[in-house]
């Protein structure tokens, strides 16, 4: 047995190089992380380059030609009223979407959290995640279907007899449209439809670190239902809301497909830099319009990291 | 004391949001079946299975969009496979300066919305004066999948224990039998979760793929048609139709990656 | 005796922290060699300085005469048992004992074979076909001592192998691999938290402190004359006396060690002080003085009359049983 070597020979080209891993782990990170840095440096990193660099060029207004020196007059432009406008109305739309998903994704996620056990834990993580993961375009299209005039849920409001309340809101000031489809609430709804799981998720998540016991201590202590939800339930939830408003306010602020589907036509942020970048082919305003949801998005999460909604994701 | 039953009304709400989630969805498949093609009439007037022909034998349009797809998702996912995991292996090793930073590199092209992505990939192709083609659309795809391979890959590689690497060179193996041996196929099904649900992300995207495409038909994918359908739509019940393949397309990677990875902290689907 | 592992004022510093420092050590060919010391002292470091998973920030490491400074894990022929014995999740037993056989090359019925082999000496011979999830803490143990046998390694280290296992296996299997070393005549290098089981299996120990040894020598010297209070306290149940406390008993003015077994109650003595806790032992009864406040426990052998707690009694013991260990 003690005749074998204490040392054994490098037996061929990958026995050198582990041992040379061995000696120079900084040798196999590089080797590692060269390609993948690569790739999203140079083509990641180099695209956001790109784009900062036209929002600073400007479109010569006689001939269309953009004018490649830098300037700040392409983002001046964005104050002009009916650009603003779209910045203003897309903020907007982001945070009352933010809202109402908030709203509804509480009971979902209270309950999953809480009372959801075995089996049913499961179908309720399939349940958000399903919806969350399939189609985009189809979801959209869903909607198209239901909020059509003559679509589900006109005629469930025939059967009712309930069509004037459909009437009523249609004819608030700012929700005009022949139907559903074609109003701004559409689009409202749909947005947040489709953006609901992003705000669930993170929700569950934070609402599964509050251990049982914290809320039965609540209630030892004297506290009602609505206290405990109130003092204890909420603040603890709230990392988790924070989180999951991250992804509903960003994907609202950077959507052009559903207000371009669905609603009145009017402008947001997402369909102005695809017609700027498309027909009008004004390359430098479309990343003018584009930087902004960067910056509002930096501002954003560098409140969220303070409020600790980090932990949660 | 609480009780461990839930009030009616949180049961209600609860299952009323999931039915909110997944009702829609299926209009889509009633409305492939009705004889109305020309609006979105409810109830439908008259049921047929003549569409599912019709897309097969007689829209010729259908099929080159589909292959396209089919074809970014499949490159873009093996690149986003072979990137994702080398910065996976990378990251789960010791901290390094720049750790948080790569982390957050990695993490911005699905952090931020989709048409900055999108309009970026367009600025610098502009810049660099880069023709559109099949490959400027897998550029933008593969960048966004690198998080979802990874996400996967790294709660694999948190999960397993570091001995089973070092027990390996302990027992003589070099790197490369170590990453075959042990370590390949301790990730496969992760990997292969990953992988899956990068595929359809890919086969489904339409945000940034529109400002990657071009405006030639050689360079329209499926979501692309169907938005077209959407805007200009003709045979309405058509779309309905490839409605439904796409919509299995992302459906059955989903499943999939969630049985493969169920039962650990790891559970695929987060962060998309 | 060749040396199987020598360290040569070997470090091992992470940033600031200190985790080997200094260490010189040898450890003989075919010996049972024990690296004993609280948690963070720096022996399991000095265990992966050997296998290769750390490497020193200063000295020499030999194993069996040669410097293993370039040497990768993968290359040396030391082999480990790990804490969490580290089995492969995805392979059944046979497989897992059989891989150190496959890397190298050998052919599928052969490493089989020798595996199936190994499986027999740690006695699980039924067991190829599971997988390491179905076994109980004890045959993975086994598994992973196969597995890393399986080599014929030039040395086989043990991180604390046996600090999953309950108390009856613990012994049992402390009884077997001492057996089984002397049977194989391996060099085993074994780190352990636990004094009771570095000074039964070892046939020589390291005693660490704070990423030093403290003491080296056999399980009897380091038992009978612990080189510093810090041994003395941390190996076996020694009194440990204060230098004014040695003097009043007629020593010099230096700390020392005292054994219980050697201590005896007696009417008279230099010092006294009431007993203050009792402890039946089976085989005696542990008596603790409180002599000028430090503790001094002595041996009562079974039929000999106990005093009770609280009344005051002076101890003696033979002047060759205190042991001096310098006035620090």
């Amino acid at each position: 047995m003690s005749s074998s070597p204490a040392i054994l020979p490098a037996k061929g080209p990958a026995d050198r190089l582990t041992a040379l891993f061995w000696r120079h782990p900084r040798v196999l990170l590089a080797i590692l992380l060269t390609p993948p840095l690569l790739w999203l440096g140079v083509v990641y990193l180099g695209s956001l380059a790109a784009l900062l660099l036209q929002s600073f060029y400007s479109i010569d207004e006689f001939s269309g030609v953009v004018k490649e020196e830098f300037t700040l007059k392409t983002y001046a432009e964005l104050l002009r009223p009916s650009n603003f406008d779209i910045l203003l109305r897309t903020v907007l739309m982001a945070a009352a979407v933010t809202l109402a998903c908030a709203a509804l994704a509480f009971p979902i996620a209270y309950y999953a959290a809480r009372y959801a056990k075995g089996h049913w834990k499961a179908a309720f993580y399939l349940g958000v995640m399903l919806p969350l993961w399939s189609s985009y375009l189809v979801k959209v299209y869903a909607w198209k279907l239901i909020l059509a005039k003559e679509g589900i849920i006109g005629w469930a409001a025939e059967q009712t007899h309930t069509s004037w309340i459909i009437d009523g809101l249609l004819s608030i000031p700012g929700m005009e449209g022949s139907s559903l489809s074609t109003s701004p609430l559409g689009t409202f709804m749909v947005f947040v439809y489709i953006w609901l799981p992003y705000m669930i998720l993170p929700m569950q998540a934070s609402l599964e670190r509050v251990p049982n016991s914290m809320l039965e201590a609540s209630a030892d202590l004297g506290a009602s239902r609505g206290q405990t939800f109130r003092t204890v339930i909420l603040p603890l939830a709230l990392p988790g809301v924070i989180a999951g408003s991250i992804f509903t306010f960003s994907l609202t602020l950077g959507d052009y497909i559903i207000p371009q589907i669905i609603g009145n036509s009017a402008n947001f942020i997402g369909m102005a830099v695809y017609q700027l970048q498309g027909t009008a082919g004004n390359i430098p305003l479309a990343a003018a319009f584009a930087v902004v949801p960067i910056l509002i998005m930096l501002i954003y999460l560098a409140i969220a990291r303070r409020m600790g909604a980090f932990d949660a994701l | 004391m609480l009780s461990d039953r839930s009030p009616l009304s949180l049961r209600a709400a609860a299952i009323g949001g999931l039915l909110f989630l997944h009702l829609p969805i299926l209009l889509i498949f009633l409305y492939a079946f009705t004889t109305e093609e020309r609006s979105f009439q409810f109830p439908p007037p008259g049921l047929t299975t003549q569409w599912f022909g019709v897309a097969w034998n007689d829209r010729p349009d259908i099929w080159p969009p589909l292959w396209l797809s089919l074809k970014v998702a499949t490159i873009a996912t093996a690149i986003a496979l072979v990137l994702g995991t080398l910065v996976a292996a990378a990251m789960t090793r010791t901290a390094f300066f720049g750790r948080d930073q790569i982390s957050l590199l990695i993490l911005l092209p699905i952090a931020l919305p989709g048409v900055i992505t999108g309009m970026a990939l367009r600025s610098a192709f502009g810049v660099m004066d880069i023709p559109f083609s099949v490959w400027t659309i897998v550029l933008g795809h593969a960048t966004f999948c690198i998080v979802i391979v990874y996400n996967n890959a790294v709660a694999r590689l948190r999960r397993l224990s570091g001995g089973i690497m070092e027990a390996s060179a302990d027992l003589g193996a070099n790197a490369f039998q170590t990453f075959r041996h042990v370590l390949l196929p301790n990730m496969g099904s992760a990997l292969l979760a990953g992988g899956m649900l990068a595929f359809a992300l890919s086969f489904d995207e339409v945000i940034v793929t529109i400002f990657t495409a071009g405006s030639g038909t050689e360079s329209k994918t499926l979501p692309i048609w169907m938005l077209d359908e959407l805007i200009r739509p003709r045979q309405r019940p058509v779309t309905n139709v490839v409605a439904i393949v796409v919509f299995a397309a992302t459906l059955l990677p989903i499943l999939a990656a969630y049985y493969l990875t169920r039962g650990g902290s790891e559970t695929a689907g987060m962060g998309k | 005796m060749t040396a199987a592992v020598e360290f040569l004022s070997v470090s091992r510093h992470f940033g600031p922290v200190k985790a080997v420092d200094g260490v010189d050590l040898t450890i003989a060919e075919g010996s049972f060699f024990a690296m004993l010391g609280p948690s963070g002292s720096g022996k399991t470091t000095c265990l992966r300085l050997i296998s290769g998973f750390e490497k020193p920030t200063g000295g020499t490491i030999r194993i069996f005469g040669e410097d293993v400074s370039n040497t990768p894990p993968h290359l040396r022929n030391v082999n480990t048992v790990f804490q969490d014995y580290a089995l492969f999740p995805h392979m059944n037993v046979r497989d897992n004992v059989a891989y150190g056989l496959m890397v190298k090359g050998m052919g599928r019925a052969q490493r089989h074979a020798k595996a199936e082999e190994m499986l027999a000496l740690v006695k699980l011979d039924a067991y190829g076909d599971r997988k390491p999830a179905q076994l109980s803490g004890g045959q993975r143990q086994r598994v992973a001592l196969a597995r890393a046998l399986v080599n014929e390694p030039r040395v086989l280290l043990l991180d604390e192998p046996l600090g999953a296992l309950d108390l009856k296996l613990r012994e049992a299997m402390q009884d077997e691999l001492k057996a089984l070393q002397k049977r194989l005549g391996l060099t085993f290098v074994f780190v352990t938290h636990d004094q009771h089981e570095a000074l039964s299996m070892a046939d020589s120990l390291a005693v660490f402190n704070e990423g030093k040894i403290a003491q080296i020598g056999t399980p009897q010297d380091i038992y009978d004359r612990p080189a510093t209070r810090f041994v003395a306290d941390f190996v076996g149940s020694s009194n440990v006396l204060p230098p004014d406390l040695t003097r009043a008993l007629g020593g010099p003015a230096e700390w020392a060690s005292l054994r219980p077994e050697a201590t005896r109650l007696s009417a008279t003595g230099p010092v006294s002080g009431p007993v203050k806790a009792l402890r039946y032992l089976g085989s005696g009864t542990r008596v603790v003085i409180d002599a000028h406040g430090t503790e001094i426990a002595a041996l009562v052998p079974a039929g000999q009359p106990v005093p009770a707690e609280g009344t005051t009694t002076a101890f003696a013991f033979e002047p060759s049983a205190l042991h001096l260990m310098g006035t620090k």
